[in-house]
């Protein structure tokens, strides 16, 4: 009996997240849960999931997800926790308020149907006010708060309209809510037609407004009774009479435990009255206080505050994220710092002559550990990334850092290693890659990188050069990929072996084509190679073939038909 | 790669670089395109003079089997000219005014001049002179398509009256209108 006056059936098969409202918040769910209508089992409701929120209670029914159901918190006046014994399971008893229910039945009953999950306009301001809102914020506009109207959506939506029979039929059909609300089934037609005019600007406002909505003066009070109180004049159903106490509650069996947790939870959640604490802020801005709620203004002041908040969490964003580049910036100190330590360490154990550290003494495993931790970290660095706070001018700062590049594209000891890999010629993004990537922290900007690449060949041996193709492809090179010593070999590779394409130097050269192809057109744009382009008929529409001679035209004398 | 030259069926001597394929590329390097534009330029000019050719059109480097395949065509190395670079060659002739678009105001075909007008006034007057005709009218037919073969013969009409008109210059020559077409009557060099 109570669970089909106060709950509201739901969709199991939708997870509850989804089917919360905007302002609502999930705060715990507990499983194998069974639920008593009154005093006697409910046989649909044995084993499900119970969730809390901030508003509702949600029982998902598990092998029937068809008999979930919802509980409005607001109805809730009273519970009972019963520890369980033997095997009885604890529970928890929830009375129910049954003056509530009479009242949720004719404001916001009809408003689960076509208000919950519907889109509609404030007449006020033009808002578009989407779902998802719990009743209480529903009701009003979320942009200026002013409060839905029942009747002006009855006359412009005609799907209001039997809502608004609805409500006149139930409160005919109760004599107690026509007597104790007499007022508030005329007063809502009379107010659309009571029309306050500013005292300062003439305008026509909505009987609504507490202040103009063009000029914030403060309106005159209209005389009739004001839409706000309307919900609260509403009186008990007569069915509240009939109540016994097992009619209205219900109790939930917590089979599986979990119960002291979310009897907590259930308190706290009762205790803060989420769902009143929205609905009083929101219906009534403009009995209580500020004037400057209503209105253009209002509005305006909504869009300022939104911005500001937006403004607080970015800020809030950014300096946790200085944060942990500081804290990233301790971490590369303390590698440092290990680093040296195992440095000195392993001195002192050479110079003792007992050979190198890992051979299995404490002090030697010791000093694995922490380097297997900071390979693995990524801060294997044979020395820490030089930054521009540990040297004193800019011109020592680029020397430096000249000194750490060179270390890194010749690096000695395996050839694969270096960024060059082996290779006599590499892009320069390539290499301010694998630099910064290296470094980890305190990255090289681009600006600092080309200025360091001005120092870098005094550094290197042999010395690195950086070259840059008319297309903008900018590289680093061994003496090897200067354009003169690429210009010679391509000629005797040409002069030796004949034409060849662009692949095939490429292949010879070890490099990559679109590489080799500027480097050609280079030495082409000297004049040194000419072309020879072949159309090739393919089953794709063909081709085109160029294959690089030695220039024949350079020193070509003509040796044709001589004219008489 | 030694290349050598080549004589066509028409007994024209192909030069050694026509067997090389990049001559049929157009090169983008000003340098080496700009002394490959001037072998072509002589190349072609020195075939029209082989066979009395007068105009070359772009068309001829689209299609096989006209008069200049000889020389834009090379089956032994599977290459040929590619009309853009025909074309390119054409307008590089014009500017260098050893040919000159025919009919004028467009690009595809042009008329070559591998004896300038001038020149060709002076074949025309002397081939008047010595074969006694000075003063006489003659039509341009009689000029273009003798019964005697001529050095003159099969030259275009326009480029004969060009050359009349320089001549008309200096006095010695005179175009006149008579009933089924144009003719033209010479004079003997005065004050030379």
């Amino acid at each position: 009996m109570a669970l089909a006056r106060f709950t509201k059936p739901v969709d199991g098969t939708i997870p509850v997240p989804a089917l919360l409202y905007d302002d609502e918040d999930v705060v715990t769910n507990q499983d194998g849960v069974g639920i008593y209508d009154g005093s006697v089992k409910s046989p649909l409701h044995q084993t499900g999931v119970l969730t809390l929120t901030s508003h509702r209670l949600f029982f998902i029914s598990v092998p029937t997800p068809s008999d979930s159901f919802s509980l409005d918190l607001s109805h809730i006046v009273q519970t009972d926790y019963y520890a369980g014994l033997l095997r009885s399971s604890a529970k928890i008893t929830l009375r129910l308020n049954a003056s509530t229910d009479g009242k949720t039945d004719a404001v916001s009953g009809d408003s689960s149907e076509d208000g919950e999950w519907a889109t509609w306009e404030c007449e006020v301001c033009g808002n578009r006010n989407g779902p998802g809102l719990s009743p209480a914020k529903a009701a009003v506009c979320s942009l200026c708060g002013v409060p839905r109207a029942i009747s002006s959506s009855g006359s412009t939506t005609p799907r209001a309209l039997p809502s608004q029979a609805k409500t006149s039929l139930t409160s005919t059909s109760l004599p107690a809510l026509t007597t104790g609300g007499a007022g508030s089934p005329g007063s809502s037609p009379d107010g659309s037609s009571d029309i306050i005019a500013c005292p300062a600007c003439t305008f026509h406002n909505h009987p609504s407004l507490r202040v103009c909505e063009i000029c914030a003066t403060p309106l005159p009070r209209p005389p009739s009774s004001n839409l706000a109180m309307r919900s609260l004049t509403a009186s008990p159903a007569p069915s509240a009479a009939l109540a016994s106490g097992d009619a209205s509650s219900m109790r939930l069996s917590f089979r599986k435990g979990g119960d002291k947790a979310f009897y907590a939870a259930l308190k706290r959640a009762l205790h803060g009255k989420r769902w009143q604490v929205t609905k009083t802020t929101n219906t009534r801005p403009y009995n209580t206080q500020d004037t400057v709620a209503g209105g253009v203004s209002g509005i305006m002041t909504s869009v300022q505050n939104n911005a500001q908040q937006r403004n607080t969490s970015i800020s809030t964003a950014l300096s946790d994220l200085e944060a942990l580049m500081s804290q990233a910036q301790h971490m590369v100190a303390l590698a440092s710092e290990l680093t040296e330590q195992i440095r000195v360490a392993e001195a002192k154990a050479k110079a003792e002559g007992r050979g190198s550290l890992s051979d299995g003494t404490e002090e030697g495993e010791a000093a694995n550990f922490i380097q297997t931790s900071l390979a693995q970290l990524g801060l294997s660095m044979t020395n820490a990334p030089v930054t521009q706070d540990m040297m004193k001018d800019e011109r020592k700062w680029m020397e430096e850092l000249a000194r750490e590049l060179s270390g890194l594209t010749q690096q000695e000891r395996k050839k694969t290693s270096g960024i060059m890999r082996g290779r006599g010629i590499v892009a320069l993004d390539e290499v301010w890659g694998g630099w910064n990537r290296a470094r980890g922290v305190a990255l090289i900007p681009p600006s600092t990188f080309l200025q360091v690449l001005a120092l870098l060949p005094s550094y290197t041996s042999p010395p690195l050069l950086m070259r840059t193709f008319p297309s903008g492809l900018s590289v680093l090179h061994t003496p090897r990929y200067t354009h003169v010593a690429f210009t010679s070999r391509l000629s005797s590779l040409i002069a030796l072996s004949g034409p060849r394409t662009t692949l095939e130097v490429a292949r010879e050269e070890r490099v990559t084509v679109p590489l080799a192809g500027e480097m050609i057109a280079e030495v082409e744009r000297d004049g040194e190679i000419c072309r020879d382009e072949v159309q090739i008929e393919g089953p794709f529409g063909g081709g085109r073939d160029v294959r690089w001679w030695i220039n024949v035209f350079e020193d070509y004398v003509w040796d044709g038909q001589q004219d008489t | 790669m030694a290349r050598s030259t080549h004589t066509t069926p028409s007994g024209f001597l192909l030069p050694s670089i026509h067997s090389a394929e990049p001559f049929f590329t157009q090169q983008p390097n000003p340098t080496t395109q700009s002394k490959q534009t001037e072998t072509w330029s002589r190349l072609i000019l020195s075939y029209a003079r082989h066979r009395n050719l007068f105009f070359v059109r772009v068309e001829d480097a689209e299609t096989a089997g006209g008069e200049w395949d000889e020389i834009l065509r090379n089956e032994r190395i599977k290459r040929k000219v590619m009309p853009p670079h025909l074309s390119h060659i054409l307008s590089e002739m014009v500017a260098k005014n050893q040919a000159a678009y025919e009919p004028p105001k467009q690009t595809r075909s042009v008329l070559l001049y591998w004896r300038l007008p001038e020149e060709w006034a002076e074949v025309l007057h002397q081939w008047v002179t010595s074969t006694g005709q000075l003063t006489t009218i003659l039509t341009f037919y009689e000029i273009t398509d003798p019964p005697v073969p001529s050095p003159l013969s099969g030259i275009p009409a326009v480029l004969l009256r060009k050359a009349i008109a320089i001549l008309g210059k200096t006095g010695r020559a005179q175009i006149i209108s008579i009933a089924d077409g144009e003719g033209a009557r010479f004079f003997a060099a005065t004050g030379k």
